[in-house]
């Protein structure tokens, strides 16, 4: 819990030492008709879609109703066939589904790299601060011998390097013990506290329930809903987990 | 810059996490070249022919007095062809079925012929279309030359025995019938005797003109030996084996041990190091705005050149060392080692290029690493094929690094004007490099997916 305890008592815990650049209005994430293609296979139907500071999205639907790949677009991880998304920060974190980063690397050589290449001054100051504030390993085992919730909880430190407004999540919690999902949120509201936004694909009703203020529905590629909780939890598309 | 080189401190880095794989890298080609080298000096220059023996040779024949040890004159033959004694029927099957490249056939009668001195005896050749027959025919022909050669020196002997009992007179054979020759010395002795003792004037001029002819032809067919035997051998070849390179440490080998060594390990370097950024789903993290998708083609083909260059001087060391231990002479190999690492450079890009794109179209590593094994091997087969064997195979080959490698390689060591070769496959392999960068830049969206 020493980690847990270190953010509470922060009062304003620095995620980032690029905090200071939040200064938006508006939309932070803006997706205007993107759409992703695979031959004949439609991924995702034109979507469009804006994350505001303070939001909470949960993006819910079936296996393959296109969550991870509207995540990556709005990441810029995936080109989108069709559409665009405009941010309003640079400062976009994505924690895939899968774990991206390097398995034959220690997770402080990862976060050293991965703050190097976003420019991240003092990058080896930066990866023992996340090491310690999300319980990272650091005594020289390479990523590949991690547990599957160590390697989850490496990914969120690499999307949070650079101070991210906007945090992505694709069922960030589904390898996580329920202290570490703790942890997750915790960093989570924190990025939402200091004027950010978390948009979070989830199967888990709780979770939804718990954390989400806004909550966007896809079935098969396409956008079916996008309301407050409390209108989704009105709407025919609450089925969803039926 | 700077994040190129993070990318390729990181590669080298979990590169150097593998020490079986480092070494496997530094060995594995040496073991192929030479393997590869020996297939290809052997292939080609010890053909397989089968020798049907149809007259039963003794195994000595006399032919003009001179003995020849017939086995000691195969095992000769050998040096330069795998000769295979069988009989008619088998040499006939092996050779339809590609089992020997030719038939060598020696026939009923050969001997007696060879012996009687009075026609030419045969050799029958059979050889296989294309392929190696032309050589096959060469390696032959040679043989037949050095049979010929030994043979013209029993004629001769022979015939000059014949031109001896003319000169010197006594008894002499021919086709089994004896017979006394009087001899141009004893004739001289006795025109000169009848010169002094006839009283006819006439009867000692026509004995005095005889014998000036006698003496003439005396000199004359005294000489005779000299110039039967250089009209037999118009121009004779003198061979005089220094202490030059051996095949182990030629130019050609060395060469090759190089070219192999990238043509291996950059494509499949540069394929897996591209397609294993996929596999551990980091592509899509870089590309986010981290490092330009042409950045990372330049990093994977940074590092191809990096070991290229690291393993290539290790080789080139590897044989200087073993030259000076050995104390061969050719070539310059010390001094010329900046020329060679300015082709291992280009040749390392040009080959890890090729490599990035093997990997952008793979895009899994294993299945990178597959691809680039499956299709280094057969283009580095067909830069090995000779000039001039398949132009098809000579044509696909150019549009690979591995030929004009080695070409780059072999001149920057060892020509004594190497520069207008080097400019010409300095020119290709940047050319290659930069065709083949460009084509795995606009695969790289591939990776994305």
């Amino acid at each position: 819990m020493g980690t847990v305890l270190a953010l509470r008592r922060g009062g304003r815990p620095s995620l980032s030492p690029c905090q200071g650049r939040r200064t938006l209005k508006g939309a932070l994430l803006s997706a205007k008709g993107v759409s992703r293609r695979y031959g004949r296979i439609v991924a995702l139907a034109p979507t469009s879609l804006e994350v505001h500071p303070g939001d909470a999205l949960a993006l819910i639907g079936p296996n393959g109703a296109g969550k991870s790949t509207l995540l990556s677009i709005l990441a810029s991880a995936l080109d989108p066939s069709d559409g665009s998304v405009t941010t309003g920060t640079p400062n976009v974190g994505w924690v895939p589904q899968k774990p991206a980063h390097y398995q034959r690397l220690s997770p402080r050589e990862n976060l050293v790299l991965f703050a190097k290449l976003e420019g991240v001054q003092d990058a080896e100051e930066v990866a023992g601060r996340y090491i310690g504030l999300l319980d990272l390993p650091d005594d020289g085992r390479l990523t590949a011998e991690l547990s599957a919730g160590n390697q989850q909880r490496l990914n969120l430190a690499v999307a949070l390097l650079a101070g991210p407004n906007v945090l992505l999540l694709d069922e960030p919690t589904a390898s996580l013990d329920p202290r570490q999902r703790r942890l997750l949120w915790e960093v989570a509201a924190q990025v939402r506290a200091q004027g950010g936004a978390v948009v979070f694909a989830t199967q888990n009703l709780e979770e939804l329930e718990r954390f989400a203020t806004r909550v966007a529905v896809l079935v098969g590629g396409e956008l079916v809903f996008d309301g407050s909780l409390e209108q989704f939890k009105a709407s025919p598309e609450a089925d969803v987990f039926a | 810059m700077r994040r190129i080189g993070l990318l390729l401190k990181k590669d080298l880095r979990i590169l150097g996490r593998s020490p079986i794989l480092v070494a496997a890298l530094i060995v594995y080609p040496l073991v192929f070249a030479a393997l590869v080298g020996a297939v290809v000096r052997y292939a080609g220059d010890r053909p397989t022919i089968a020798f049907v023996d149809l007259d039963r040779l003794p195994e000595e024949l006399t032919v003009g007095g001179q003995t020849f040890n017939v086995p000691a004159v195969l095992d000769q033959v050998n040096e330069n062809a795998e000769l295979v004694p069988m009989d008619q029927d088998e040499a006939d099957r092996k050779l339809a079925n590609g089992e020997v490249n030719a038939e060598i056939i020696v026939p009923r009668g050969f001997a007696s012929r060879l012996r009687g001195m009075v026609e030419s005896p045969q050799l029958l050749l059979k050889t296989a279309r294309g392929g190696v027959a032309t050589r096959v025919e060469q390696q032959t022909q040679a043989l037949v030359y050095e049979l010929n050669q030994r043979l013209q020196d029993a004629y001769i002997d022979a015939n000059l025995k014949y031109v001896r009992l003319i000169v010197e007179g006594g008894t002499g054979t021919f086709l089994g019938n004896e017979f006394d020759v009087v001899g141009l010395q004893r004739a001289g002795e006795m025109l000169t005797e009848i010169e002094q003792a006839t009283k006819d004037p006439e009867v000692a001029d026509r004995a005095r003109e005889l014998s000036n002819f006698v003496r003439q032809a005396q000199l004359a067919l005294g000489a005779s030996d000299e110039s039967l035997r250089a009209t037999a051998n118009p121009i004779e070849l003198e061979v005089d084996t220094e202490a030059g390179r051996s095949w182990l440490l030629s130019a050609q080998l060395q060469a090759y041990a190089l070219a192999l060594t990238l043509a291996f390990i950059c494509v499949l370097l540069a394929a897996a190091a591209i397609a294993s950024e996929r596999d551990e789903n980091v592509i899509g993290r870089l590309a986010r705005g981290l490092v330009g998708l042409t950045d990372l083609v330049v990093v994977k083909v940074a590092l191809a050149v990096l070991v290229a260059v690291v393993l290539g001087l290790v080789i080139a060391l590897v044989f200087g060392v073993l030259a000076m231990v050995f104390d061969v002479t050719g070539g310059e190999p010390w001094a010329r080692l900046p020329l060679l690492a300015l082709g291992l450079v280009v040749a390392g890009a040009a080959f890890g290029a090729f490599g990035v794109l093997v990997g952008v179209v793979a895009r899994e590593a294993r299945t990178a690493v597959l691809v680039a094994f499956l299709l280094a091997l057969p283009l580095v087969l067909l830069g090995l094929l000779p000039e001039g064997t398949v132009e098809a195979a000579r044509l696909i080959s150019k549009a690979f690094p591995f030929s004009h490698a080695v070409d780059f390689f072999q001149s920057s060591l060892y020509d004594n004007d190497p520069w207008s070769t080097l400019a010409k496959e300095a020119a290709w392999l940047v050319g290659l490099a930069v065709a083949f960068g460009a084509a795995a830049r606009l695969g790289m969206r591939r990776l994305l997916a």
